[in-house]
């Protein structure tokens, strides 16, 4: 599945470590704290626990938003897009 | 592999030269059986510590160690507890360390195994063995009778979730130990038939299928 994160944290450190750990985990980062990527159910999973445990509970915030292919088709997009193709990972399986 | 057997070698006639199976391998075997053949017959470890999820459940059983040392669970009548008790069940050739072992007011005992995952509307069968393994342990080692074991599901609510203890998974598991055996000795078992169970596996580069 296609996986937003997205998040609103006022910590340098805390902020760094997040966009690492979705970096880490396959996703491409969008804009400056909005991160897309296909991952499957358990690294989901896994991310969100990672999250939970890095971020300042009582002030920052991550949203993070499954969505399948289809629905990431159908997304209005206004000015700077970014590479749809290589997000999903279609353009990465062309090659392999 | 399990590397510490140090702690079991108190129990008579505990030969540590033979195999013991454990709940944990029991629960990867379920899972799917080329991973005791991965695992436990090649010796190919999975580096399960390199995991997140597996880590924090780790700490967690640390934690509910340290925290809940004295708390008897009322609601299910428990008048005594013991915490983190090696057990060995020569008959079954099974060993392994309960997070809970816990006298009821009826006389009887029940193990309690902690889990970091949440309640999904199903004890899957890997639970369920596990819990009947304990109790198989339970009984030999503290010559009790055992009816019933509980899990405890730490993500979520703490949803407490019993299983019951009868011949009839008691012979799921006979057939088990001795298809843990066969694998052990060196059969090249199918792989799991769910195929969403191989997407993070961590053998999936070197499994035929």
């Amino acid at each position: 599945m296609l996986l937003w994160v997205i998040y609103d944290i006022s910590d340098d450190k805390i902020r760094s470590k997040v966009s690492k750990t979705c970096l880490n985990y396959g996703l491409y980062r969008v804009q400056k704290s909005v991160f897309l990527g296909d991952v499957n159910s358990n690294a989901l999973d896994e991310l969100k626990i990672i999250l939970e445990d890095t971020i300042n509970l009582d002030i920052d915030s991550i949203y993070v938003f499954p969505m399948s292919k289809d629905e990431l088709n159908k997304a209005g997009l206004i000015g700077q897009a970014f590479d749809k193709e290589l997000v999903s990972d279609e353009i990465v399986s062309k090659f392999f | 592999m399990k590397s510490s057997q140090n702690s079991f070698n108190n129990f008579e006639g505990f030969n540590e030269n033979e195999y013991y199976i454990t709940p944990s391998e029991m629960l990867e075997f379920l899972y799917c059986k080329r991973y005791t053949y991965f695992m436990n017959y090649l010796g190919i470890s999975q580096h399960e510590e390199k995991r997140y999820k597996v880590l924090k459940g780790r700490t967690i059983h640390e934690k509910k160690e340290l925290e809940n040392a004295n708390y008897l669970r009322k609601k299910i009548n428990v008048v005594d507890k013991k915490i983190n008790v090696s057990m060995v069940s020569k008959n079954y050739g099974i060993k392994g360390i309960a997070d809970e072992v816990l006298t009821l007011s009826n006389g009887t005992m029940a193990s309690l195994d902690y889990k970091f995952a949440e309640y999904n509307d199903i004890i899957y069968k890997t639970y369920k063995m596990q819990t009947i393994m304990y109790s198989l342990m339970i009984a030999e080692t503290f010559n009790a009778e055992v009816t019933q074991g509980y899990i405890l599901y730490c993500r979520g609510k703490n949803v407490l979730k019993e299983i019951e203890v009868n011949i009839k998974e008691i012979n799921k598991l006979n057939k088990y130990l001795e298809e843990f055996k066969k694998v052990m000795s060196g059969h090249y078992p199918k792989s799991a038939s769910n195929k969403l169970k191989c997407i993070d596996c961590c053998y999936k580069n070197i499994c035929v299928k």
